[in-house]
């Protein structure tokens, strides 16, 4: 779980590497290596390297088709950061609530 | 990725008495967490849950804007050394106040410090917000 979370905020703290999986989830179908770097302007290394950094953190799968690798994208994990996000929203939701009824009790 | 929670309120109250809510330490104790705060730039506040058996989480940052009615500062929690922004701002109505929080930068962070502030959340600080609940109920009732 921990290990997982890690490599989720390695693979999206870079911007290149949220703009290639970015391109993922808005492409109508995989996308390949090659794709991908006639896209971005980056060496098939460097995509792969990205690409490789994104499907260890469960982001990206690969399907490998004859000597091409296609790559899916897949937004599941972000719901590791979406509840962090909630886990806010509710705090908020919750402080904002006490500092209304604390005014309210004051002032009456 | 949406980095920036955003919040609003109206409240049925003048600007300065929210202001004076949102800034004053005995009262951001009352309804928030118990604080060491100063509404002076520059000054390093901490916030701190009240105990429990997990022992507590402790917030703190540095004041970085306090000039009604704009108040801004960062947000660390406990050792996490990850930093986050609060920015309250008040404005009157025709009803009363409005409100608006943001907390932001929080993609603002990666690695390690990532997943110590996801335990600290997903554990203890439940154990502090129901604690801190609680409290405020008996300070209504007391009151």
């Amino acid at each position: 779980m921990q290990d997982k979370i890690t490599k989720l905020f390695k693979a999206i703290a870079d911007p290149t590497r949220r703009d290639i999986f970015h391109a993922l989830v808005i492409a109508t179908s995989a996308l390949s290596i090659t794709q991908i770097s006639n896209q971005f302007d980056i060496t098939r290394q460097g995509v792969t390297k990205h690409i490789k950094t994104l499907e260890e953190a469960g982001l990206v799968y690969i399907n490998t088709q004859g000597r091409e690798r296609f790559c899916n994208a897949n937004a599941k994990p972000l719901k590791e950061v979406n509840k962090w996000i909630k886990f806010y929203e509710q705090f908020w939701d919750d402080k904002l609530q006490n500092l209304e009824d604390f005014l309210n009790t004051k002032n009456s | 990725m949406n980095d920036v929670i955003k919040k609003e309120a109206v409240l049925n109250h003048a600007i300065d008495v929210v202001w004076n809510a949102i800034t004053k330490a005995e009262e951001i104790s009352t309804w928030f967490i118990p604080a060491d705060f100063k509404a002076e730039k520059g000054y390093k506040y901490t916030f701190t849950s009240p105990p429990n058996e997990k022992g507590c989480t402790v917030i703190s940052g540095e004041v970085k804007n306090a000039s009604p009615y704009v108040l801004i500062y960062t947000w660390i929690v406990a050792d996490t050394k990850v930093e986050t922004t609060v920015k309250w701002e008040l404005e009157t109505t025709s009803n009363g106040t409005k409100l608006s929080l943001e907390h932001s930068d929080i993609s603002n962070y990666a690695g390690e410090t990532a997943v110590a502030m996801f335990e600290s959340f997903n554990g203890g600080w439940d154990n502090c917000i129901s604690g801190l609940t609680s409290y405020l109920k008996q300070e209504v009732n007391a009151g």
